[in-house]
Formats: structure tokens, sequence, C-alpha cells
């Protein structure tokens, strides 16, 4: 007998008229409010927000949402067409090398002179508001670039992605050589027939690059990995779970859950390079949760992986959440 | 509203529940369709790693579709999800020639057995805007669906990934649980 466990409700009851006036009551309270207490602070301490957030919060996640927050509801004219500017040079990822420092230089003189703030004083927060720009809008860059990736198909016309494939391959069976491009052997590494090309689906390339980037950056946990995947019933299938991972790492990013992560493990601008090691980190991690999770079989993959994405995200909801970055494999 | 509040208009019983089972080889479509109900969105769709399933509620109705994967692995288990199936959805990649026969043989293995006796099938016959997809007539044609007499089925052309003919093949749906 299967017991109905329904995921989602679809036009289901719209949510309560009360909740949202109590929502919209609160909304406008803080927006009235807000300019009255931060008055209040700023003749009290001397401090305007940015300048008590990057003093008083820690490096990283806590920080710079701190500073992403206060910028994001400032009525400063020239702060909102800073950020306006910036969102921008995200989406056209143009915030890289020369450009990146000239923006920064751009984005801190502009809060400097809005705030009046006298930078040989307080050279400290011209530092860290500047790394924290950094951070905020490398982040929606990495986001648009990831989101590109993700948007190309993958193409068996295309060479380039030919050889990411096979080098997909060699990299997961440096021992077996293929036999063809269309082959039963891709079944081995969990594709579900006899060409992968159909594989990605809506994750295209991003599918590819991310399963590649695990398998030949983190060689070891992914041999790791691979080997738990063909237990003969608790195995699952190796390059389709890694899609749904690339589809999980892929919507936390986007919906900024992932914020956490980057702003915590990035030293400098975040690359597409620390998107793949989240990536790594949540496969490796999930095949340990998979394992301790005692699967009768792969059906009960949704399920345990709905355990999973909400465990990750409880902890992403901690800015002060520190991951693992060096994936160490555990032999037992 | 999603497509299937049409539902709606064919069933007095306003907490009735229905049980839809979709099935077919793996990159037919079967996850697209499900999303194209629950009118979610389709751009985003990654390979079924076990079932997915939604639960669509329209005006007290309540339909609960099973979208179980359709690789080749997992197709054994598919006979865990046949009890109480009230109408199954199978669907066909038409562009898919190669594994046509294998579609075939599937679908008269779920025919065939004893748990789905009696349940109309609807058959899908997606990816119509692929070039060299057979229509329709065609497809049920190569599958021999005219021989089938013990129960009522329909074929319907559809591309579900721009949403067309999902809802026709829906509203069939809808007129065999009414006349049962």
């Amino acid at each position: 007998m299967v017991t109905l466990s329904p995921t989602t409700h679809n036009s289901g009851a719209p949510a309560s008229a009360s909740g949202m006036n109590l929502a919209s009551l609160w909304w406008w309270l803080a927006w009235w409010l807000r300019p009255l207490v931060k008055w209040v602070l700023r003749r009290t301490t001397g401090l305007c927000e940015l300048q008590r957030i990057c003093y008083g919060e820690v490096s990283g996640a806590p920080r710079v949402k701190g500073v992403e927050r206060s910028l994001a509801s400032s009525r400063h004219p020239q702060l909102r067409q800073l950020v306006a500017h910036l969102d921008d040079v995200a989406a056209r990822r143009c915030f890289t090398g020369a450009n990146e420092r000239q923006l920064l230089q751009r984005a801190v003189s502009a809060v400097l002179v809005a705030k009046r703030i006298n930078p040989t004083v307080h050279c400290g927060f011209v530092a860290a508001f500047g790394k924290c720009v950094e951070q905020i809008w490398g982040y929606r860059q990495l986001a648009a670039e990831v989101e590109l990736l993700r948007q190309t198909p993958f193409d068996s016309a295309d060479a380039s992605h030919e050889r990411r494939l096979l080098d997909l391959w060699r990299s997961l069976r440096p021992d077996e050589p293929l036999q063809g491009r269309i082959s039963k052997q891709w079944q081995d590494i969990g594709f579900q027939g006899d060409d992968p090309k159909t594989d990605f689906r809506g994750m295209g390339l991003l599918g590819l690059e991310n399963l590649l980037f695990f398998a030949s950056e983190h060689r070891a946990p992914a041999h790791h990995v691979l080997a738990h995947s063909m237990h003969a019933t608790a195995g699952y299938c190796f390059a389709i779970v890694g899609i749904n991972i690339t589809h999980m790492a892929w919507s936390m990013l986007r919906d900024g859950s992932a914020q956490t992560y980057f702003y915590n493990t990035s030293r400098s601008l975040p690359t597409l390079r620390l998107f793949h090691c989240f990536y790594s980190y949540l496969f490796y991690e999930f095949d340990r949760f998979w394992a301790e999770a005692k699967p009768t079989n792969i059906m009960e993959f949704s399920t345990v992986k709905g355990q999973f994405e909400r465990r990750v995200r409880v902890a992403l909801s901690d800015p002060r959440t520190q991951f693992r970055v060096t994936l160490a494999v555990h032999h037992v | 509203m999603g497509l299937l509040s049409i539902l709606r208009k064919f069933t007095s019983a306003p907490e009735r529940e229905l049980r839809l089972l979709l099935l077919g080889l793996d990159n037919a479509g079967k996850t697209t369709i499900l999303k194209i109900l629950a009118s979610e969105d389709i751009t985003s769709i990654t390979p079924t790693a076990g079932f997915n399933i939604k639960s669509v509620i329209s005006d007290g109705f309540k339909l609960n579709v099973w979208d179980i994967g359709g690789q080749r692995k997992i197709r054994p288990y598919w006979k865990n999800y046949f009890e109480n199936t009230d109408v199954l959805i199978y669907v066909v990649d038409s562009a898919d020639k190669k594994r046509l026969e294998e579609t075939g043989i599937e679908l008269y293995e779920l025919l065939s057995d004893d748990k789905l006796h009696n349940v109309p099938v609807l058959v899908y016959a997606n990816k119509q805007d692929l070039p060299d997809s057979l229509s329709a007539s065609d497809l049920a044609q190569a599958l021999g669906l005219p021989t089938i007499k013990d129960r009522s089925w329909q074929i319907q052309a559809c591309t579900a990934s721009e949403g067309t003919g999902v809802r026709e093949g829906m509203e069939w749906v809808c007129k065999s649980i009414k006349k049962k």
C-alpha cells in the first residue's frame, strides 16, 4: 500500500488575508521608523549604518549580508544609483580586472561623499566596505555566469562539448577505454542510456561542467562517491544524481541561500571555480547522507534528497556557518 | 488555476481523489508534462531519479499525478505504483524511432498486468515539434493500439515543451473518468 505524500499543492488556499495585512503593516512601520532609528543611532554613535555594520559584524557573511541589506534599503539617490549601476555591470559580467578595481573605488568614494566619512580616520571602513562590495556584486555576476552556462544546451555538434564529455569518462574511468561514443558503458558512470547527450536536460552545459570539475579536481572523493553509487541495493546513478545536485546548487545560488557559503569561503571575487567547489561539497555530502539514510532502493531518492536539501538550507540560513572546502575521503 | 481545473466540471463529488500514473521510457517527456499540469517552470528539468509526485488541488478536487523515472534500471519498480490507478498516461518520444519497439514492449507489459486491468490508457505522442517525428495516427499503428479491446484508450499528439496538446489529452482523461 502506497501512502500519499504530496510534495506540492498547487492552486491551493491563498495566503491568509490577515497574514498579508500584518506583513504590510510591519512593512509600513519599518519604512517610516527606519530613518528615525538610523538618525538616533547616527547621532549617538557618530557612525552611519554602513560603518556600524563594517565595524560591528565579523568579516564574512554576517558583515557582507548586513551591508547588502543596508544598501538595498537605502533611499539616498547617489547610493541607489550606485546599486543600479553595479547590478547592471554584474548582469553583463563586466565586474572583472581593471574595471572591477575602478568600480570598487567609485563605490567607496560614493559612500564616503554621501555619508560624509573621513577616509583617513576610517581607513578600516574603506577596506572592509570595498571587500563587501566585491563579494556582493561578484556573487551576482557569478549567478549570471552560471545561468548562461545552464542555458547552453549540450550540443553533440560542438567539439568542445564532446571533448568535455570524453574528459569526464577519462577522469572517472582512467583504466577503461570507451569502446565508442555511443556505448552502454556510459551507464557504468550513471547515465541513463547509451548516449549521455539527452541526460543534461535543463541543466545544460552546467551539469557537465559540474560533474567534470568534481571528477577531475576532486578525483579521490569522486571515485569514492562513484564506488558508493554502485552498491547493490543502496546504489544510485552517479551522473543522473549529479545532474540533480547541479539543480540544487543552481537553485540555492539563484535564490541567494548560497550566499553564506560564498561570503564565508571567498577571499576575493567569487568565481565559477568556487561554484564548482560548492557543487562538489554538496555531492560529496549528499553521498554520505544517502548512505546514512539507509534507503531500500533508488525510489527513495526524492525523499532523501528533500531531507538533505532542507538540512543544507538550515545550515546556510545561519550566516556564521563555515563550510569545509577540502574534501577528505574517509575510508571505511 | 492550472490546466486541470477543467477536470472540475466532470465531477460532482468535491473530495474525490484521482490517481494518475505517468510512465514511459527515459527522455519521453513525463516530467515536463507533470510540470505543465502543475503550471510550473519547465526550463530547469533534470532526469528523474526515482519518482516525482504532484498533487494538484482545484476547487476541492484532488489529483495525484505520479511521474516515475523511465530509465531501464528503474522500470522494475514501476509495478509498485500500479495499485488503485485511475488512468494510465503513457508518454512516447515520437521522434525516437530507434526505441519505438522498446517503448511498445514496455507498454504491452503494462497493459497485460492484472493490477492495471481495465484501466483507461492515454498515450501522448510527444515532441511533435521535432523534425522526423511520427504523427499520432502513425504512432498508434506502430504501437498496435487499435488492437486494444479490454479498455478505453486514446492517442494525443502533443509538444509538452511548448505546452500544446496536453490539455486535449486531459480532457479525454476527464471523459473516461466520468464514464466509469
